[in-house]
């Protein structure tokens, strides 16, 4: 282990070391909640600064560019864990989402009495869960990063426990997400037996060997990849395997909903990324059908059945299924390029970048939903909306920017990320061509329940009953950190062009 | 003329924006402030607008005052705006039909005044952009910034169904427009992957010149079609427009039938046939048959109807069957008559819904079967009504004549019988306005309009001012078409040099 190796760590070192800084400021300190929320938002800014050190940062402006630089290698398989560009781009992602979803919990916990400290902490260590996947490079490492990541996720939905709707949630939440780290170690478990390591490295040249054709590929090798893909397939809740999304989503507390809705679901696209691009890429054309269907189901599904919801936290929930759909779109259109064309990198381009966005406007969207209910009591249905454009004009401009966002109006953010999907899927061509058009068919139903949403905003009058909203100083932080992201990528060119960039060498790092 | 440098182009599309943020700036409560600065913005609009006559040169081929910016370098994405002679007259009609807009809603809008006029100079923002764009990216993108605030136009300060209007408007505006953004992607990947770089792909002149493969033409053209059907609207996909005429505000309604549907006529010529020259040959047969139903459905389904605002909606079904029917025939005059024909449409047709606006303001109500003898109670308002009656149905000597004789003409040098069937609908046209404009006017005051009592006062002088300058327009058009006709003779030459001539498979 070289200081290389060290400073490279240093991010994660950071992220987990905040955590555990919350929980001993928690025993010492009484009335803490400000005090945890500025520590904690303020360490995470920190790791952002430290991931510019740990390099190298996409756009190479790392301090100390650790290229590559592969830790705590073995003698044939490589390191365990890669410090590249994609982990970077993926650190530096997840530290967003950590960072504005404690923004938002922060005003809404207060008023509930739920202690902000434990949130924070758990939080944090499930970001440390995420950020271990995006550096992955060994089957373990990813088990191990994939539990760090989804079990503080089931406090999290559980985390009003008084309330029965969270307790159901988390349950669902927890018994399906058990079950499908069960499948994906048994999976892994095969996987190991037939090829003989978990070295993704490794994993790779026996598959590249069974792509060649010089060995068969045997049922039980087969077996493991089925596995893997479906307990992967319940992370990122692709239909069929979604149904603990709604009661999760709508049982959670709001913030927690929305950093469930997007922390989770990028961190098993990572997942994704470093098993299915990595070690699984010999073999892309054979998990291509899948893949496709998969897409064509997850987003068609997600959007016939939002557009039949009242609540607006189960209207998200399967508003973010859609999601998952368009970005697997840009993992079909990886898979289907030939190997080493431009359309393969735009593909996975395609998937980082709409992660990212989408990242942005959906915890924007939520946050929305959070501030709105920060007094208890007001429900999620979609009618608590009604003449918000009136009662809060600021939040209510802010919601119909993240939700035009969502929708893919130009020349907001998530316009670019579909247009981004869609370029690379044309380029892979074929079926997954006609993916695209599947989507924007998808894009046109999607606009139907987000504008409902608009309506009520600002097309139907409040009821008498409806109390003024007061927005806190957390939240209004992070609407306008969310919000201009989500204006700027769309209309600002070297913002635009800088994400592009992040995202076409964290493909790069992958390739 | 010498512009100083200004990038004329550019101040005419964004100075509305400008003029939005400021209004954002205005306190709520200063209504009259708020009230002048959107009319003087859309006035300076116009006049930069007008600004653009004396430089052009309607004989020079291509696109003028062209203005380049790379935007997103790494796709190939450029702002890049221009003009020509069709682009210069159809700006020129939305920058009338804005300040005429904007100031018949001095008296209707009293709710959000502020919210309105932001939206409506958005708005006014889209639509001269997807004139000016000559960037495929850039089009699609005021294309659809066009869509926002006309949704929030309709939904905000609408009639009693305005939520179901504006969500079907937006519903179908979007799967035609999310489809040609497929197509434009294919388009300019395709020409990545022939020329190996990204770099102007999706620049429309140099798209123009790329002769795409005929598979991807047929699918391209359907989808960029699709998308300009729709805003046109063409038979069948036109159930939207009498949904939105009749719950959009008056100035709503004025912009959508002035402006919105010559984005769709607009989209063909500039776009579709050009790019897919090909494609178009093959759909043309189809398409001509879908303007011949467009013409006569519309105009018999305007016989019926009960609502002045549903009449004038379909009836524009009608008149717009003859823009795509002049269009499709692939003939000098045919395609001329055809933008002289959104021309007079959009000025008709705009002040037609200024006319509908009146009464309703003044009664609340808009069927024919409770007006009558206004002819005796308002005689001024009775007249300039009736005089936009006839120029719709056609007279000879104003506006609305020109267009379609010219359509007419080319459509028989084409197929004598599609000629045949299309002038039936003249006939049915005047058929129908006569005989509304009878109903409304004529006759006893009926007793509705008795009760209405001393609200039925003939038109104010603001009224007077938003009518008179297109009474003006359409009696100069009507007199002197070839002011605009010189203007388009160039861009008609060009597209239909692309093409490849006059004759397609006969129409049925």
């Amino acid at each position: 282990m070289s200081q290389n190796d060290l400073i490279a760590l240093l991010p994660l070192v950071v992220v987990v070391g905040l955590a555990m800084a919350v929980v001993i400021i928690d025993m010492i300190v009484p009335d803490r909640d400000d005090l945890v929320g500025v520590v904690a938002s303020g360490g995470l800014l920190l790791t952002l600064a430290v991931i510019a050190v740990a390099g190298p940062l996409p756009g190479g402006i790392g301090l100390l560019p650790v290229e590559g630089e592969q830790l705590f290698e073995s003698a044939t398989g490589g390191g365990v864990l890669v410090r590249d560009q994609l982990t970077a781009f993926l650190d530096l992602l997840f530290v967003m989402i950590g960072l504005l979803s404690l923004l938002f919990a922060a005003d809404y916990l207060k008023p509930r009495n739920l202690p902000m400290a434990e949130f924070a902490a758990t939080l944090l260590f499930a970001i440390s869960g995420a950020m271990l996947l995006a550096g992955g490079r060994d089957l373990l490492i990813l088990f191990l990063g994939l539990e760090l990541l989804v079990l503080p996720g089931y406090m999290l939905a559980g985390y009003a426990k008084r309330d029965g709707l969270s307790t159901e949630g988390a349950v669902k939440y927890f018994l399906l997400g058990s079950f499908s780290s069960a499948i994906f170690l048994f999976g892994l478990a095969l996987v190991l037996g037939f090829t003989g390591s978990t070295r993704v490295e490794e994993i790779a040249i026996v598959l590249a060997g069974v792509a060649a054709g010089d060995a068969p590929l045997s049922l039980g090798l087969a077996m493991g990849l089925a596995l893997l893909t479906t307990g992967v397939a319940f992370k990122i809740a692709a239909v069929p395997f979604h149904y603990w999304t709604p009661d999760a989503y709508q049982g959670s507390p709001t913030p927690v909903t929305g950093y469930l809705s997007v922390g989770p679901k990028i961190a098993a696209f990572a997942l994704i990324l470093r098993l299915f691009v990595d070690a699984l890429g010999p073999l892309k054309a054979d998990w291509l059908p899948f893949v496709i269907v998969l897409a064509a189901i997850t987003m068609t599904l997600g959007n016939l059945v939002a557009i039949t919801q009242d609540n607006i936290k189960r209207m998200l929930a399967y508003s973010s299924i859609a999601h998952t759909g368009y970005i697997l779109v840009g993992l079909a259109a990886y898979a289907a390029a030939p190997v080493r064309s431009y359309a393969e990198q735009a593909g996975l381009e395609g998937v980082l970048f709409y992660s990212a966005v989408y990242a942005f406007m959906n915890l924007g969207a939520f946050a929305c939903v959070a501030a709105l209910q920060r007094r208890p009591g007001v429900t999620s249905q979609i009618a608590s909306f009604a003449g918000l454009g009136r009662r809060a004009p600021l939040l209510g401009a802010a919601m119909f920017l993240f939700l035009l966002s969502l929708t893919g109006i130009p020349p907001l953010a998530g316009f670019w990320a579909k247009w981004y999907v869609i370029q690379a899927a044309l380029q892979a061509g074929g079926l997954v061509a006609w993916l695209a058009v599947l989507m924007m068919l998808n894009a046109t139903a999607a606009a139907f329940y987000y504008l409902r949403v608009v309506v009520y905003m600002y097309m139907r009058e409040a009821p008498d009953a409806a109390r003024p909203v007061s927005l806190g100083a957390f939240t209004r932080v992070g609407l306008v950190v969310s919000a201009a992201f989500t204006i700027l990528i769309g209309v600002a060119p070297p913002v635009t062009t800088a994400v592009i960039d992040m995202a076409r060498q964290a493909a790069q790092a992958l390739l | 003329m010498d512009l100083g440098g200004l990038p004329i182009l550019s101040a005419v599309i964004f100075t509305p924006l400008i003029g939005a943020l400021l209004i954002a700036l205005v306190p709520r409560e200063r209504e009259d402030l708020t009230r002048w600065l959107a009319l003087g913005t859309a006035l300076v609009t116009f006049g930069l607008s007008l600004l653009l006559l004396p430089g052009f040169d309607p004989t020079a081929p291509g696109f003028q005052y062209v203005e380049t910016a790379d935007w997103i370098p790494a796709f190939g994405i450029q702002y890049k705006v221009g003009v020509d002679g069709m682009a210069l007259v159809l700006v020129l009609l939305t920058t009338t039909l804005t300040w005429i807009s904007i100031l018949a809603s001095f008296g209707p809008i009293r709710s959000r005044l502020k919210e309105y006029m932001i939206s409506f100079l958005i708005l006014e923002v889209g639509m001269i952009g997807v004139f000016l764009a000559l960037d495929l990216f850039l089009f699609y993108i005021f294309w659809e910034m066009v869509l926002v605030p006309m949704y929030l136009i309709i939904g905000i300060w609408g009639g009693a169904n305005r939520i179901y209007a504006t969500l079907k408007f937006v519903l179908y505006t979007l799967v035609g427009s999310l489809l040609m953004l497929v197509a434009i992607l294919a388009a300019a990947f395709s020409f990545q992957s022939a020329t190996g770089s990204w770099a102007g792909a999706f620049d429309f002149e140099q798209l123009r010149g790329f002769g795409f493969d005929p598979t991807l033409q047929f699918f391209a053209f359907g989808a960029f079609f699709l998308a300009f059907a729709i805003k046109v609207p063409m038979f069948p996909f036109h159930t939207w427009l009498p949904d939105a005429h009749v719950e959009a505000p008056t100035a709503g309604s004025v912009i959508l039938a002035g402006v919105l549907l010559k984005l769709g006529g607009y989209g063909i010529i500039r776009f579709c046939l050009p790019l897919f020259p090909d494609a178009a040959q093959q759909w043309a047969p189809l398409l001509i048959v879908l303007s011949l139903i467009a013409i006569i459905y519309g105009a018999i389904v305007a016989m019926v109807q009960p609502d002045l605002k549903k009449l004038v909606a379909y009836s524009s079904v009608s008149h717009m069957g003859f823009v795509t029917l002049g269009i499709f025939i692939f003939q000098p005059q045919g395609m001329q008559g055809a933008i002289l024909q959104m021309v007079n449409h959009g000025i008709i047709t705009g002040a037609l819904f200024l006319c509908v606006g009146v009464l309703y303001e003044r009664t609340h109500d808009r069927s024919i079967a409770r007006m009558g003898g206004l002819a005796a109670s308002t005689p001024v308002y009775a007249a300039i009504f009736g005089f936009f009656m006839l120029a719709s149905l056609g007279l000879p000597g104003m506006a609305g004549f020109v267009g379609e004789f010219l359509v007419l003409l080319g459509t028989f040098d084409h197929s004598p019988i599609a000629a045949a069937v299309a002038s039936v609908v003249v006939i049915l046209a005047a058929g129908y306005l006569m005989w509304m404009y009878q109903r409304v006017v004529f006759g006893e005051l009926s007793d509705f309009l008795k009760g209405v009592g001393h609200h039925l006062t003939d038109m104010d002088r603001r009224e007077l001012v938003t009518l008179t300058p297109l009474v003006g327009l359409t009696l100069v058009l009507g007199v002197a078409p070839a002011l605009v006709l010189d203007l388009i003779q160039m861009p008609v030459g060009e597209v239909l040099a692309r093409v490849g001539g006059s004759l397609v498979g006969a129409a049925p």
